[in-house]
């Protein structure tokens, strides 16, 4: 939360940050050199197929309308970069080099910014296979206040994020000064399971937001075709606007 | 004084939080284990589920971890 000065703090974060893009451009083109297989797939193959299909699957999941194929295209490439690249910032913790090993993603700024990327790029999406005017509507209508919600939508993202890895980096770091030897290791085994669990939660809500930014132009013609009066409308978009957040 | 102050608006809020997000979570997991047992064929759809709750309740226990570690910050 310091301002724009670049600090020591500032350097290391950075420098994680951009080792793990790193490794991941590198990852990208090992496993871009595969040579694909339908009846012998190697093991590379495999391990890449697997987490391709995951997203793909989720992106599945919330496409729908004549264009869905194009959605899966759009929205599946976004979700497998958040959860890679916040997955990979989490795990720079546990890396045995003295200063460097502060995760990037305990630092707010870090968050931040790739909770802006997932909700700007939501209303992206939106605008992309909805229309602006459509999406600017959404933001205020039926409830006039509907954008508070992308700033809170921002604002639990980033907190959520910062508080989990920033929380289990200090602790292990408090550990580390009383016992050096031993109990940080458990800890840092530990330390797996929300580094794993909060790059997923992260990628999940963005994948709901996007549903929730999509959907609603399917629901509203659906309604109004069955003959239900138009007055029902509003409440019912009011209480899916609620559960977004 | 500070030291009890300090104990006072940053120990005990966290304190709090955690404890009714732990029931809060307790609440969640529960129920989403009597899913998985009574239809384990939608246990991926309710893990989901229960994931995206479990960490809509967590947020705002990391709300009072935000604001108790500015409290600390600004008192000491």
């Amino acid at each position: 939360m310091t301002g724009l000065a670049i600090t020591s703090e500032a350097i290391v974060v950075m420098t994680g940050a951009l080792v793990a893009s790193g490794v991941l451009i590198g990852l990208g083109f090992w496993f871009s050199r595969i040579v694909l297989s339908v009846d012998e797939p190697s093991k590379r193959q495999s391990a890449g197929e697997f987490v391709l299909a995951f997203f793909v699957n989720k992106a599945r999941e919330i496409a729908h309308g004549e264009n869905r194929q194009r959605i899966i295209e759009t929205v599946a490439p976004l979700l497998a970069t958040f959860f890679l690249f916040i997955f990979v910032c989490n795990l720079i913790g546990v890396l045995p080099i003295p200063v460097f090993n502060r995760p990037p993603t305990s630092h707010f700024s870090v968050t931040l910014s790739l909770a802006m990327c997932s909700v700007i790029g939501t209303l992206l999406a939106a605008a992309a296979f909805k229309g602006p005017l459509a999406t600017l509507k959404h933001l205020v209508w039926p409830n006039p206040m509907q954008w508070v919600s992308e700033v809170t939508d921002v604002m639990s993202l980033s907190l959520r994020l910062f508080g989990n890895i920033a929380g289990e980096f200090m602790t292990v770091t408090l550990v580390m000064q009383v016992v050096p030897y031993g109990i940080p290791l458990i800890l840092h085994a530990l330390g797996l399971i929300p580094a794993f669990v909060q790059a997923l939660v992260f990628t999940l809500l963005t994948s709901s937001f996007i549903a929730d930014a999509l959907h609603e132009q399917k629901r509203r013609p659906k309604r109004t075709k069955a003959g239900q009066p138009v007055d029902a409308m509003p409440s019912t978009t009011h209480a899916e606007g609620g559960f977004a957040q | 004084m500070n030291g009890v102050l300090l104990a006072l608006v940053t120990v005990l809020p966290i304190a709090i939080g955690a404890a009714v997000a732990a029931f809060a979570m307790k609440q969640i997991s529960t129920s989403a284990i009597d899913g998985m047992t009574r239809q384990p064929e939608i246990a991926p759809q309710l893990f989901t589920a229960m994931l995206i709750g479990m960490a809509l309740v967590e947020a705002l226990c990391i709300y009072t971890l935000v604001v108790t570690l500015v409290m600390a910050n600004n008192l000491g």
